[in-house]
């Protein structure tokens, strides 16, 4: 049974795209089928992350009207066969996506793969709605800071009242909460929220805490999603969270940053 | 107050489609609108001792009437039939500040007399129950509504994001989860949250000063009860976080720890 699942967040520049991108690696990595699909029309993105910009031809608008076929469209990502992206197009925006056309493709889709990840746009406009409307599960990507917790907590609204499920009857879109950008020393200086206020405030499952790191930065450059870096601490957190979006029982922790040799010398003289 | 003529006030709402009317071009706009109208109900031609009634009512709830839109009820005034009795009514009403808009429930011919009378002939609306103390002062009528449900309120058993609005047009509104910072909830009865409260509560928006704002936690960005309000930066920091209840005590909103 394929489960479509979206990356949303209401605040932009939280990670949602990245998320997307490791997430959907991730799950690939564990051998599940994955397709992820861009709803960001207009701001091209998630083929970049995934470093396969250069191979897009058709694109989801063009399956929405009917120019190509979704075969067409699908990307197959080089390094893991079992993964596939959508890209969006860059030259039209998200009106171009209709209710019925982005459920159709989804219907199709459903038939191949086990995991549909939809990464949605920012706000709560046409394309964040579309993006979140036929899923069953929901990331809420959220940063430390409380303009993103509140606008997470406005989407989660969305969520129980805007989708598919909930107009069905079938109860809220299940949401889990993936902590992004999150800095354990600011957090101890009181810079950033801490985790138990962000949860106290939205009540829904924690997903993942993933930490800032240089290496989220250097991988979205070369196009490479972030946990195909095993070494990075980001990467292994991206690792535990796409464990637990698939059932299994993990621990909960902060991965600490690897101290480089530098580090460690001067942390040593300090 | 006479039991003879006496004044039963309800509100109704005359227009319940609110739906947006098909636009010209320019220049002129039309839109649906819906309002909350006053009904007052005639047993006959008002007489000396009704205005007289009338006025006792306006006296003890002064604000409630003025600019207020006036429907007549007409279910039980046949004496009522001429162009000149409406004229009359619309001359007296107006010399009371209440501005009559139209008649309800009356006869073909009362309709026409009315709109002789510049007032029209309102179909459809429901009419509010009516409200506890108002109770006394009316007259019991043939037809009564169906009484209300005990348990005539709204529960929320989700919590109340930010952005989400909740109204509970009659009686209370209970939530048993927490209420976002951005979320509002409205009551005409009491408000109850048994979460922390962090969005917007008002309570008796109708006007019922009786009204109150419980929550376990109060970390709200403003509480209101008929209308008078405090923001987050007038609460006293003793009662922030804290088990609270906000009521109204000499027009002025009062907000104290729940023992």
């Amino acid at each position: 049974m394929a489960k479509v699942i979206v990356v949303t967040s209401g605040k932009g520049g939280v990670g949602k795209t990245t998320s997307t991108a490791a997430i959907g690696a991730g799950l690939a990595m564990r051998g599940k089928k994955t397709v992820v699909i861009d709803f960001d029309v207009g701001l091209r993105n998630l083929d970049m992350i995934m470093g396969c910009e250069r191979r897009v031809v058709f694109d989801f608008i063009n399956v929405i009207q009917g120019d190509a076929k979704l075969k067409q469209a699908l990307i197959t990502d080089r390094r893991l066969d079992n993964l596939s992206v959508l890209p969006t197009s860059q030259t039209r925006d998200k009106d171009a996506l209709t209710q019925e056309g982005v459920g159709k493709v989804i219907d199709e889709l459903r038939k191949e793969f086990d995991y549909i990840i939809c990464d949605s746009p920012a706000g709560i406009e046409r394309g964040a709605h579309l993006a979140m409307y036929y899923a069953d599960e929901a990331v809420v990507v959220t940063n430390p800071e409380v303009s993103s917790v509140r606008d997470s907590d406005r989407v989660l609204g969305l969520l129980s009242s805007k989708t598919h499920h909930a107009e069905k009857g079938e109860g809220p879109v299940k949401a889990h909460l993936l902590l992004t950008r999150y800095d354990p020393a600011r957090v101890a200086r009181g810079e950033m929220m801490k985790v138990e206020d962000i949860l106290e405030i939205l009540s829904i499952p924690l997903l993942g805490i993933i930490p800032e790191s240089p290496a989220v930065l250097k991988a979205s450059n070369v196009g490479t999603p972030v946990v195909f870096d095993a070494k990075s601490n980001a990467g292994k957190a991206y690792e535990d969270a796409v464990s637990r979006l698939i059932g299994e029982q993990i621990e909960m922790k902060i991965q600490p940053e690897r101290a480089g040799l530098f580090q460690r010398l001067l942390r040593r003289t300090a | 107050m006479s039991g003879q003529t006496g004044v039963s006030m309800q509100s109704a709402n005359p227009n319940p489609d609110g739906g947006v009317a098909s636009v010209a071009p320019t220049r002129i706009q039309m839109r649906g609108r819906s309002i909350t109208a006053v009904v007052l109900r005639l047993s006959g031609p008002p007489d000396a001792e009704f205005y007289a009634a009338l006025e006792a009512l306006m006296r003890q709830a002064p604000h409630f009437f003025v600019n207020a839109p006036l429907v007549v009820d007409l279910d039980g005034a046949e004496g009522l039939g001429e162009k000149g009795d409406f004229v009359k009514l619309v001359r007296e009403m107006r010399a009371r500040r209440l501005s009559v808009i139209g008649v309800q429930n009356g006869g073909a011919e009362q309709g026409v007399a009315a709109f002789g009378a510049g007032l029209i002939t309102i179909q459809g609306g429901r009419e509010v129950a009516l409200e506890r103390g108002g109770r006394a002062a009316a007259k019991p009528k043939a037809v009564e509504p169906a009484p209300e449900p005990a348990s005539a309120g709204v529960l929320i058993t989700e919590p109340v994001r930010s952005g989400q609005r909740i109204f509970a047009d009659r009686g209370d509104l209970v939530v048993v989860a927490s209420v976002s910072s951005g979320a509002e909830l409205i009551a005409h009865g009491s408000i109850h949250v048994y979460g922390p409260l962090r969005g917007r509560a008002l309570a008796g928006v109708n006007g019922d000063r009786t009204a109150r704002v419980f929550c376990a936690s109060l970390e709200a960005e403003l509480i209101a009860i008929a209308g008078l309000y405090r923001t987050s930066d007038d609460l006293e920091p003793a009662v922030r976080g804290q088990r609270v209840q906000a009521f109204l005590r000499d027009d002025a909103l009062c907000v104290e720890p729940l023992k």
